[in-house]
Order: structure tokens, then sequence, then C-alpha cells
């Protein structure tokens, strides 16, 4: 069983799901139509560890373009007009590239992983959290934090409470 | 600074953007397969049958030859990979610089990038004959042990456009996923099925909105240095040559710009399209076409000044060889086009100095078409001006488009609309949730 609430303002929102943090529920959380940056900060989200991906990814990609090139070169010698066999500037064109590349596919990784997507198991969801309402769903309280739950979300002037909720 | 208004004929309300938005998706009407198989036929039929034949006669149905070793195909490459550069270069740029003009639009000219960039690709494949040699470009094992040469322009270009194909598809999809939610929610049976796959389980949790905005401004930064790389690039492969007339430095700033120009006259045309045909009057409007207009404007201003620069350079060079290209470009057999080109580009455009030229739609619109059609022209002179007028005269020779390459050419544009009418029915064309985000805030302190 899920708790979900639906509110109308953004504050109550947040102010429920800090009132849940602080009575110690776990599994609380808060959906939007639109991103809530306010919301960002009183959760405590700070900087998103998708940076890390997308720096390695970007570091490896160059690493791993460069040496392409390289290894190309190497295996496949071809003398031209006395140049050198390992020509940096088209090679740095090569590993600008791959840079960019696999620090694009890094990211999209980082953002499933981080964000811990796909998932389309049953989760505690309401249709009005993509129009516009705001919802504090809690997943799977204990029995002895159904009532405190439903008391924080109640205080924090819901529109309506559900014991089941709707689920994705 | 005056704040200018988003919205022509009043904010909606929330449920009223994802209404609308949606309604554009499920709501087909038999105009639109009406469209879309007129688009298909022409596909088919001008651009499928004449390649078809090309593969099955060899490429010399198509009407380059010994000198001139590169014709439509290669430029019709070059108008679309341009056409391509303004979408995700743009929502890039505006989402970095926080622009909310830019949220009701975007997501349409992303798609212009992506399949613009899908028909350029198709455009190497009809150019280079034996298609099925073509894996033969990529850094990947075959049975004839060959491998690429890192040192050629050709190797750029396949690098830059498979990252700028990969990074633009990546960019539109991820900007999609709460609306592919949003869609979910309002649909029933299978295309519940597939959005629901599609959104990867999205809620919209603070969560999942963090690490979205994180990826996305990734993306955004990746992105804009690669949309500029890839235009440089391609100008490399006539640039690192030693013809006449593409042996230029100015080359790279010259496609970059050029592109970001066809690009946003594109821009217009789609945002017209949008408005006329899926009645996103109240999303697009004024504050939309003025912008666009004036950057129209800018670009139009650096493009004349780069095609003087290119004249001027050539001229002064004092090269027998530059100049007997300078001559037959501009007095030669496709001196018209190029003159037809100086007007589109850069006269015509300078009507959008006027504020009443610049807020109405459909003046936009002709004007937009007129400068694509001088873009398209300047990408064709570029090929077919240059190659025959090489250094010798006795490798001077002469290029006109075979029927089948005139006839790929037009399929082209109707495969690019077959794509888009595609696009418009699978992702909400304009973006709910960031649409949304410039309404007013569902906050307390600014209801009461």
């Amino acid at each position: 069983m899920d708790i979900t609430g639906t509110f109308q303002y953004e504050e109550d929102a947040i102010s429920a799901a800090q009132g849940l943090h602080a009575a110690g529920i776990k599994n609380v959380s808060l959906m939007s139509p639109i991103p809530m940056h306010a919301a960002e900060k009183a959760l405590g989200l700070g900087k998103s560890n998708v940076r890390k991906f997308t720096l390695i990814g970007a570091i490896l990609g160059g690493l791993g373009g460069f040496s392409m090139c390289v290894a190309t070169a190497l295996v496949f010698i071809m003398p031209t007009g006395g140049r050198a066999i390992i020509a940096l500037p088209p090679y740095l064109l090569i590993t600008y590239e791959t840079t960019i590349l696999i620090g694009v596919l890094s990211t999209l990784v980082g953002f499933f992983l981080v964000a811990k997507l796909p998932a389309w198991k049953n989760r505690p969801y309401r249709v009005e959290a993509n129009v516009n309402r705001f919802v504090v769903a809690v997943e799977s309280p204990s029995s002895n934090e159904v009532k405190k739950a439903e008391q924080i979300i109640r205080g924090a002037g819901a529109l309506g409470i559900e014991q089941t909720g709707g689920t994705l | 600074m005056v704040m200018k208004k988003l919205f022509d004929h009043g904010e909606p309300s929330y449920e009223q953007v994802n209404q609308d938005v949606i309604k554009s998706l499920i709501e087909t009407g038999p105009k639109y397969w009406m469209l879309l198989a007129t688009t298909v036929g022409i596909t088919v039929v001008c651009f499928i049958v004449p390649w078809m034949y090309q593969i099955h006669m060899g490429v010399g149905v198509a009407g380059m030859n010994r000198n001139a070793v590169w014709g439509t195909y290669l430029s019709n490459f070059i108008f679309w990979i341009g056409l391509s550069h303004s979408g995700t270069l743009l929502s890039a740029v505006l989402h970095i610089t926080q622009s909310d003009w830019r949220k009701s639009i975007y997501r349409s000219a992303e798609a212009m990038t992506l399949f613009s960039l899908m028909v350029a690709a198709t455009f190497v494949m009809v150019h280079v004959g034996r298609l099925w040699f073509i894996h033969w470009s990529f850094p990947i094992p075959n049975p004839m042990g060959l491998w690429p040469n890192f040192r050629s322009p050709i190797m750029f270009d396949v690098m830059a456009i498979t990252t700028y194909l990969t990074a633009s598809s990546i960019f539109i999809y991820m900007g999609s996923v709460p609306d592919f939610a949003a869609v979910r929610d309002y649909s029933s049976g299978l295309r519940r099925r597939i959005y629901t796959v599609l959104s990867f389980g999205w809620r919209g949790t603070s969560k999942e909105w963090h690490t979205l905005g994180w990826a996305y401004t990734f993306f955004a930064v990746l992105v804009i240095p690669l949309a500029v790389s890839v235009h440089s690039i391609v100008s490399w492969d006539f640039a690192l040559s030693t013809v006449p007339g593409l042996h230029q430095t100015i080359f790279a700033p010259y496609f970059v710009c050029g592109a970001i120009y066809s690009g946003t006259a594109g821009i217009v045309t789609v945002m017209y399209c949008l408005r006329r045909f899926l009645g996103f009057e109240r999303y697009i409007g004024k504050i939309h076409v003025d912008y666009l207009g004036k950057l129209l404007i800018a670009l139009s201003m650096i493009w004349t000044y780069i095609n003087i620069m290119e004249l001027f350079t050539g001229w002064y060079s004092g090269s027998s060889a530059e100049i007997e290209f300078l001559k037959f470009r501009l007095f030669g057999f496709y001196a018209p086009m190029y003159w037809e080109m100086i007007l589109f580009c850069a006269f015509v455009p300078l009507l959008m100095l006027f504020k009443s030229v610049r807020l109405n739609w459909n003046r936009m619109l002709v004007i937009s078409i007129l400068i694509n059609i001088g873009m398209l022209s300047e990408r064709f002179i570029i090929v077919s001006t240059s190659l025959p007028r090489k250094l010798l005269p006795d490798s001077y020779g002469f290029y006109f488009p075979s029927p089948a390459e005139i006839s790929i050419t037009v399929g082209s544009f109707a495969m690019f609309a077959t794509l888009f009418l595609i696009f418009i029915k699978v992702f909400p064309a304009v973006s709910i949730y960031e649409v949304k985000e410039t309404l007013n805030p569902l906050r307390r302190a600014e209801k009461t």
C-alpha cells in the first residue's frame, strides 16, 4: 500500500515532503508537472552525479579516438611527402568528435543510472502530477508510519489523500 | 528591459497546454493521411525509384563526369547538413542562455535538425554509388581487412556526422521523455503501452527532473561546439583540396554561417506550418517570428560579407586560375543562378528590417523559402562552378544535373516532409513541460 497526497501549490508540497523526511519516513517522492528548483534545494539535491559520467566519458572518448588514429597510423604506415606518420592536426579532429560522442553517450547512461530509469514496475503515481498538481507519495510505509504520514500531508494543505493512489 | 509577451492570445492554463499538444498527436483527420500518402508517393517515385535505377545501372546515370566528379548529390548533401544546423544549435544556445521564447519552438526545430541530417546521410549513400560498401568508411572490421585513413577529410565527415546524428537524436529524445509520459497518461490501449515504454516510466519526481536538468544541460554544452565543428568539417571536404574556388581559408566560417542561415530560415518555414496546420497559433506567435527575423537579418549580413570577401580574395590573389574561376562563376553558364542567390540571400532579407514584414507570418514564409532556394543554389554553385575550372585548361569541363539527379533532389524534400509528418504524430511537436515553465507558476506566493 502506498500513500499519495495531491497539492495545488508548490510550497505546500515541498513542506509536506520536508516534514516526511524530518519524521524519518523513507521512500518519499515529490512529483510535479514542471521542474521544481525550490524543491531540489529543499530536498538537498545538490550537484548531480551525471556530471561525473560526462567527464569520464568525454576523457575516455578523447583518449580512445586519439589512440585509434595513432594505432591506425602505426599499423598502416603511409609516408606522404615526408610528413609525420602521426599527424596531429587531423587526429585532433577525430579526437574531438569521439570526445563528444562518448561524452554524450555516457551522459545518457549516467541519466538512466542516476534517475533510476527505465522503471516500468508499479510505483505510486497520480496523473495530475503531469498536468497541474503536485503529488507527494510515500511508497510502502510501515503500519506505524501510515497515520503519521497522512497527518503530515494533510497538515501541509493537501487537496486529497489516497491510500492506494494511482499506480504507474 | 521590457519583456515581450510570449503568448499572443493570452496565457493558456496548464491543462490547456496538455490538451492542445496531445490533441495534435491523437486527432488525425483525412487531410493528414492524404498529405502523408502524397509525400510518401513522391518519395518513392522521385527518390527511391531513380536511386534503385542508379544502383542497377551504375552511377553513370548521374551527370557527374571525369572533370566534374561531384555534382548535385554532394551539393544537396551540404544543403541538408546546413539545414540541420539551426535546430539543435539554436535550441542548445537558447537553453544555456535560458531564453523563454525558445520553449515552444525548440522541439520541432530539433526534429528539423534530425530529419535534415538523415536526408543528408542518405545523399552520401546515393553519391557513393556502390552502397553496399559504405560500411568500409567506418572503423569497423570487415572481410577485406580495410581500415579508414583518418587523415582524410572524408573520414572527418564520417566521424562528425555520426556524432552529430547520435547527439541530436539523444538531445531531442531526452527532452521529450516528460512529454511522452503526459501522452501516456492521456492514452489507452496500444498507444498507452507504446508511450509507457517511450517515457521509461517517468513520473516527474524531483530526482528525475533534477537529473534530467543536469543531463540536458550537458547535452546542450556538448552539442554547441559539435554543431560548429560539423559544418566546418564539411567545408574542409572542399577547402583542403587545391581546386580554385574551393581552396579557401574562409570556407569554415562561410559554411557554418550559411548553415545557420538556411537552418533558421527553415525553422521559420516549419513554424509557419505548425501554426497553420496544427493550430499552434497560441504557442508560436509574434515574439518568435520577430526574433527569428532579426536573427536572419544578422546572418544575412554576415553571409553577404563573407561572399564579398570570397570574391575579393580570389581577385586579389592575382592567380590566373582563380580569376578564370571567378569569371566562370560570375558570368558563365551558372551566372543567373549565382545572381539569383545574391538576390534571395543578400537583398530580399533586408525587407525584414521593416517590422511590418517581420511580424507577418505570410511574408516571412515567402522570405524563408526564398532564402533556402538561394542557399540551395549556393551549394550547387560551389560544386558545379569550381570543379569544371581546375588549374589547367585541359581539365576544364562542364556539369549539368541528369534527370535522375533532379528527380532525387525533388524526392529528398518529400522524404523530409514524410519524416516530419510522422514526427508530429509521435512526438509532441511543442514541448508541454517547457511551455508550462513559462506560465504563471503554481505557487501560493504568486496567487495571493
